[in-house]
């Protein structure tokens, strides 16, 4: 228990500097981890609280996930979406993959990697597109797709790496079976759960709490993956009062992250040896590979490579569900991997997030001293 | 071109979007963010780069107060309401700060609405609003008055009652 105080207590203080520097403060609290866990000093070491403090960060970060995902707004612009969305998930896929696989990686392993190098970090790039001010720029609106399409492929990927080797049929009835009663419940008992939230007393809050505890322990009692079944309940609860649904969610999701993220940097173990090479490969390809995809993107959707550095810049930071993928399913080689690759390019990203105007004109400066004006291209 | 098309745009994990193209070609886009701020982004005809501000919701309706053609002074600010459907009545509700002249002075001996015709509809002191003042309410330094009446009732305030 001194352990999660003293960790939270450090948290808390470099929260305070990183919104003062404006940086992201998620690879602080690896650091932090790092330094107090295992491989740094040793003064923490997790335990069962910690445990189940971390495990309920995950579950309300992808509940939360699930409550941003509105169905009928992906449908309507899914052109924007999947356009954007597979090229994002081809390119940083492959090279992922083939890089951890050449890097020595197993093939199970090399798609853990590949999953955790292709997911960009929701919160960073949106954060970053406020903050920067960038909400007007057109590769803002491309962004922001971009995460929503991450977001879906990685229930896709949740799924299908638990399915493991049950018996998939049975296995897909009882995942159907669950999402049935979850709409059922959204659906028919809309009035009854808008009843609640609309309540001034302790009832929304805790009943927000139990619903997601109630279902992340069923979907475990099931033994389907508490992970996708969040995640369910957040877009079926999306359909009621997602506003209200996200502000008594809150409280819980942003405490109990911190010491998600904590807690994963507490348990990373370098007495297997660090791999310094092969960090330094992955994390150097995961800013190139996101440059590659960015600038198809760009090329594609607003004719222009120039736009591609926009997306680029804002999409570099891996974050939290490279982290979830990481503890879900990472062995501990895996896990410093992606350790070492969220906290160097979320550091990156936040720089290049910032300077990408800057970057994009001092390009484009270069490019009219070298050719001649008629061939600068001045879109944005 | 009589009709600007405004289009609203609602982004996952943003907030809502409002933007608009003058009849000059400029856009406007405004945001009301999840974290509960308002941006605001202009970008001139011709131009690449928006430029942008960051308000909090108080000073985001002041600055929709300007927009719609209220007077603002520094701690006194102004709208007005047209009724169409009430034979285009006007009402304009204005904020006073309450001089030093008039502090330890009930409605009824200033004789407010005799000589003015406007009606304090609320004071604000420290910070907790009096709604419906009785006559026999006494101002204080420091009050700030909200006043209703017709434009030129808001003017005799001012010039009658606010003089020190």
């Amino acid at each position: 228990m001194e352990g999660i105080v003293l960790a939270l207590f450090l948290c808390l203080i470099l929260a305070l500097i990183s919104k003062y520097l404006s940086v992201p403060a998620i690879p602080f609290y690896i650091l932090a981890g790092i330094l107090l866990g295992k491989a740094g000093l040793g003064l923490v070491t997790s335990d069962e609280i910690s445990h189940f403090f971390s495990q309920m960060g995950l579950i309300f970060l992808l509940f939360f996930m699930g409550l941003g995902l509105k169905t009928e707004r992906i449908v309507a612009n899914r052109s924007a979406v999947f356009t954007s969305g597979i090229i994002d998930l081809n390119v940083n896929m492959i090279i992922g993959f083939v890089a951890a696989y050449i890097l020595g990686f197993s093939i199970n392993e090399s798609v853990i990697v590949a999953s955790a190098f292709y997911i960009s970090s929701t919160a960073m790039a949106i954060t970053s597109l406020v903050e920067n001010r960038k909400l007007m720029l057109r590769e803002a609106e491309t962004v922001v797709w971009l995460m929503v399409f991450e977001d879906l492929i990685l229930i896709i990927f949740l799924a299908l790496i638990s399915a493991g080797n049950q018996n998939l049929i049975i296995f897909l009835l009882k995942i159907l079976g669950v999402l049935a009663v979850l709409y059922a419940l959204a659906l028919y008992g809309k009035e009854f759960l808008i009843s609640i939230l609309d309540r001034e007393d302790e009832l929304p809050i805790l009943f927000t709490f139990a619903a997601v505890l109630t279902t992340a322990s069923f979907s475990m009692y099931l033994g389907i993956p508490e992970t996708m079944m969040v995640i369910a309940l957040g877009v079926a609860f999306a359909t009621t009062d997602p506003d209200a649904f996200e502000q008594h969610a809150r409280p819980f999701k942003d405490v109990f992250l911190v010491v998600f993220f904590v807690f994963f940097g507490v348990t990373i173990d370098f007495s297997g040896g660090v791999n310094w090479y092969m960090i330094t490969v992955i994390c150097l390809l995961a800013i190139v590979s996101k440059l590659i995809s960015g600038v198809i993107t760009g090329l594609l959707m607003h004719g222009s490579a120039l736009s591609g550095l926009e997306i680029w810049g804002n999409t570099i930071a891996r974050g939290e569900f490279s982290i979830a993928i990481a503890v879900l399913y990472g062995s501990p080689l895996v896990g410093t991997t992606i350790a070492a690759m969220v906290v160097v390019t979320s550091i990156i990203g936040s720089f290049t997030a910032k300077y990408s105007s800057t970057i994009r004109r001092g390009i484009l400066n270069l490019g009219r001293k070298k050719s001649p004006p008629h061939r600068v291209h001045t879109g944005r | 071109m009589s009709a600007m098309s405004l289009r609203s745009l609602n982004l996952p994990g943003v907030g809502t979007k409002y933007e608009f193209e003058t009849d000059k070609g400029d856009t406007v886009a405004i945001f009301f963010t999840k974290t509960g701020t308002i941006q605001m982004y202009t970008l001139q005809k011709g131009c690449n780069t928006p430029s942008a501000a960051e308000m909090t919701p108080v000073e985001a309706r002041r600055l929709g107060n300007i927009l719609t053609g209220a007077i603002i002074e520094a701690d006194q600010e102004s709208v007005e309401i047209a009724f169409s459907a009430l034979a285009d009545l006007r009402v304009t509700i204005h904020s006073f700060l309450i001089p030093k002249a008039i502090t330890g002075r009930t409605i009824e001996d200033l004789q407010i609405r005799a000589k003015t015709g406007a009606t304090v509809i609320a004071v604000c002191r420290h910070d907790r609003n009096i709604i419906n003042p009785p006559p026999s309410f006494i101002f204080e330094t420091g009050d700030a008055a909200l006043v209703i009446g017709e434009t030129d009732q808001i003017k005799k305030f001012e010039r009658e009652i606010t003089v020190d």
